[in-house]
C-alpha cells in the first residue's frame, strides 16, 4: 500500500508539472510523423517507392528488399530512440529527489511510519513505471507503426526498449545520488548528461590510454571506462542486434547497471543518515 | 506501583551541528519528560533550538549524544512513529495535489486502510472547515487553509502523540481559536500533545505545563500555574468614584497605577490590601471587583531569559562552540 501511494504520487507529480505530458507529447509526435509523412509502396516483396513529407526517396533504379529497409529502419529508429529515450528520461525524472527534499515537504514524508529506504525506493519504482509506460508508448509505437506499414514484423527491436530501461535505470541511480547530496534539480539533470557525453569518447579508452604519456593517466581512463556506464557500446550492440547480428555483450549491459546499483546504494545509505 | 512510561522522555540530549567553519550547539544537555495525555509547551526565541528538538524527537535528524523516546520506543525506527501526528513549521504540501488526495497519500504512508481513509478524509476536512475545499488544489490555498490542511494531515491517523511545531502561525484569530477548539477536543481523547511555539498567549491558553528553551538549554520548567504564580499586585475596580490620592495610600504601604478602567494595586501582603480595602470603603467607594493579577507567562519567560542571559548556568559551552582549527 505504501509502495503504491508512492507510484501514484510519482504519476501525479508528473502529470501536475507536464513532465508526463511532454514526455507523451514527444512520443506522439514522432509516432504521427512515421504514420502520416512516411509512405512506403511495396511490391512482391522490395521497395518500389517511398516518400517522407511528400519528397520522394532517391530509388537510385533499385528496388531492395522490404525486410532489409525495414530492419535498417528500425536499427537506426532503435540507434535514435537510444538517444533521445535517455535524454527524455533523465528529464523527466530529474526533480523528483529534490522536489522531494524541499524543507517542509521532506518533513511531512520522514514523519509518517515509513522507512527512509522504503520512502526513496518507493519513489523509484515510481520512476521506473512511468520511463518504462514511456518508453513502451514510443519504441512500441514506432514497432507497430514501421511492423503494420509493411508487415515486416522484428520483434528484436522490442529489445530496444529493454535496453534503454536498464540505461536509464543506471542514469536514474545516479541522478538520485545527485539528488540527495545536492538537493538540486538542475544539477541532478546536468550531470547525467555530463556523464553521458563522458562516456562517449571513453569507448576509445585503450587508444586514448596508448596515446597518454602518464601511466597514472592511462590508469585513470582504464578505470573510469570499466568504473562509468558504457553507454556507447550498449547503443551500438543495440543496433547491431536489431540489424540481426550477436545479442548485446552481457559486460557492458552488466557494469552500468553495476555503477545505477552502486550510485542508488549510496544514495539510500546517505538519505538514511541525512538529517532534515 | 510504578509510574506510567512517559509519552516523551529525553535525556541529556546534545546536537550540534559541524560546517567547515565550526560547530553549532544548537541543544545543550536537555532533559525533559512529557506524561501521557499531557499538553505541554516547548517555548523559546528563534533559534533556540524549538525546531531541532521536535525534528530529533519525530526521527528526522539524529541527536549528536543523549537519548530520546517517545512511547518508550526510539523514533529514528519507523515503526515507532505509527500513531504518532506532526505539523511541522512552514510545511509545503506538494502543490500538485487536491486537499483530499494530500491526506490520501499522507495516510495511506501511515499504513491506514483505504475504508478509514474513505470515512477519516471527509471527517477531518470538515473539523478543520474546509470541507468545501478538499477538492482545490494545495498550491491554491492561503496561509491559514495550509495551515489547518497541515493539522488535519496531523491528526490523520488518530495520533497518541502529536507535535505541533508554531501550529497557529499565519492563522488569523477566528482560526486561531478554532485550531485551539481543535486541539482542546483532542486532548480530551487522551492524547498527549508537544506544543513549539513562541506565541506565549497561546500556549498560556492551551498547556499544563511548559518548558523555555534558551540557547539550547531548558532554563525553566513546570506547570502553567506555577511559573504564573499570583504577584502582590491587584486588580481593583470601583463602581464609580476615583481612588484617593497616592500620597494616602503610600501612608498605607501601597502603590496604585491606573490602567484601562481599572487600578493596580502593589502591596507588600494581605493585611496592607485589606486596609486599602477598609479606606476605600470609608470614602464610600463602590468596589466593583478585587482579583489578584497573576504573572503573564510573557513574563517569566522574559526574566527567565533574561536571567540566563546576565547569569548564564554553568556547563560546556555557549550556543555556538570553537570553530574550525
Amino acid at each position: 500500500m505504501k509502495t503504491w501511494a508512492l507510484v501514484v504520487d510519482t504519476w501525479r507529480e508528473a502529470f501536475a508539472r507536464y513532465t508526463l505530458l511532454g514526455f507523451a507529447a514527444v512520443s506522439t509526435l514522432f509516432l504521427l510523423i512515421l504514420t502520416f509523412a512516411l509512405n512506403l509502396d511495396i511490391v512482391n516483396g522490395t521497395l518500389a517507392a517511398g516518400s517522407l513529407f511528400g519528397r520522394a526517396f532517391e530509388m537510385r533504379h533499385r528496388t531492395p528488399e522490404i525486410e532489409t529497409v525495414v530492419t535498417s529502419a528500425l536499427s537506426i529508429f532503435a540507434g535514435m530512440l537510444y538517444v533521445l529515450g535517455v535524454f527524455l528520461s533523465v528529464f523527466a525524472t530529474g526533480s523528483q529527489v529534490p522536489n522531494l527534499q524541499h524543507r517542509g515537504t521532506v518533513d511531512l514524508y520522514l514523519s509518517r511510519p515509513i522507512a527512509r529506504v522504503h520512502l526513496l525506493l518507493g519513489r523509484f519504482v515510481g520512476a521506473v513505471t512511468l520511463v518504462g509506460a514511456n518508453l513502451l508508448f514510443l519504441c512500441g509505437g514506432v514497432f507497430l507503426v514501421l511492423s503494420l506499414k509493411t508487415r515486416v514484423w522484428n520483434p528484436r527491436f522490442l529489445v530496444a526498449a529493454a535496453l534503454i530501461l536498464v540505461v536509464f535505470l543506471s542514469y536514474l541511480g545516479f541522478m538520485y545520488l545527485i539528488g540527495v547530496l545536492t538537493s538540486s534539480t538542475p544539477l541532478s539533470i546536468m550531470l547525467p548528461y555530463a556523464l553521458y557525453v563522458l562516456s562517449l569518447p571513453l569507448a576509445a579508452h585503450d587508444r586514448i590510454a596508448a596515446a597518454m604519456d602518464s601511466r597514472l593517466g592511462a590508469g585513470a581512463i582504464h578505470a573510469l571506462y570499466w568504473i562509468l556506464p558504457k553507454t556507447p557500446e550498449i547503443g551500438r550492440d543495440l543496433t547491431g542486434f536489431v540489424l540481426g547480428k550477436l545479442a548485446p555483450s552481457a559486460l557492458p549491459i552488466v557494469t552500468t547497471g553495476a555503477f545505477g546499483a552502486v550510485c542508488l546504494a549510496a544514495a539510500l545509505v546517505l538519505f538514511s543518515r541525512k538529517n532534515f | 506501583m510504578s509510574r506510567p512510561d512517559p509519552a516523551i522522555a529525553v535525556t541529556a540530549l546534545v546536537k550540534e551541528f559541524r560546517t567547515a567553519r565550526r560547530r553549532l550547539r544548537a541543544l545543550d544537555g536537555v532533559d525533559l519528560e512529557v506524561g501521557r495525555g499531557e499538553v505541554f509547551g516547548l517555548l523559546g526565541a528563534n533559534g533556540a533550538g524549538k525546531t531541532t528538538l521536535v525534528k530529533i524527537l519525530l526521527g528526522l535528524a539524529r541527536p549528536t549524544s543523549g537519548a530520546v523516546r517517545v512511547r518508550g520506543c526510539d523514533p529514528r525506527r519507523a515503526a515507532a512513529r505509527a500513531r504518532v501526528g506532526y505539523l511541522p513549521e512552514g510545511h509545503r504540501f506538494p502543490g500538485y495535489l487536491r486537499a483530499d488526495a494530500a491526506l490520501r497519500l499522507f495516510g495511506r504512508l501511515a499504513g491506514l486502510p483505504e475504508g478509514a481513509l474513505d470515512r477519516r478524509i471527509p471527517e477531518l476536512l470538515e473539523l478543520v472547515g474546509l470541507a468545501d475545499r478538499g477538492h482545490d488544489r494545495v498550491g491554491r490555498y492561503s496561509k491559514g487553509m495550509t495551515q489547518r490542511l497541515g493539522l488535519a494531515c496531523a491528526l490523520l491517523d488518530e495520533p497518541e502523540v502529536l507535535f505541533l511545531d508554531e501550529p497557529t502561525d499565519g492563522v488569523d484569530p477566528v482560526g486561531r481559536r478554532h485550531i485551539r477548539d481543535i486541539l482542546l477536543a483532542t486532548r480530551g481523547e487522551g492524547t498527549t500533545i508537544f506544543i513549539n511555539s513562541h506565541l506565549l498567549s497561546e500556549v498560556e491558553r492551551t498547556c499544563d505545563r511548559v518548558a523555555i528553551l534558551h540557547h539550547g538549554r531548558v532554563v525553566r520548567q513546570g506547570s502553567v500555574d506555577d511559573l504564573t504564580h499570583p504577584t502582590q499586585r491587584f486588580s481593583v475596580r470601583l463602581g464609580g468614584g476615583e481612588f484617593p490620592p497616592d500620597a494616602r495610600l503610600r501612608e498605607l504601604g501601597a502603590a496604585v497605577a491606573s490602567r484601562n478602567g481599572s487600578y493596580e494595586l502593589d502591596v507588600p501582603d494581605l493585611e496592607t490590601l485589606n486596609r486599602v480595602v477598609d479606606l476605600l470603603r470609608a470614602e464610600r467607594l463602590l468596589i466593583a471587583e478585587v482579583s489578584p493579577v497573576r504573572a503573564a507567562l510573557e513574563d517569566v519567560f522574559v526574566a527567565a531569559v533574561e536571567a540566563e542571559e546576565r547569569e548564564p548556568a554553568p556547563g560546556p559551552a555557549a550556543h555556538a562552540v570553537g570553530g574550525a582549527p
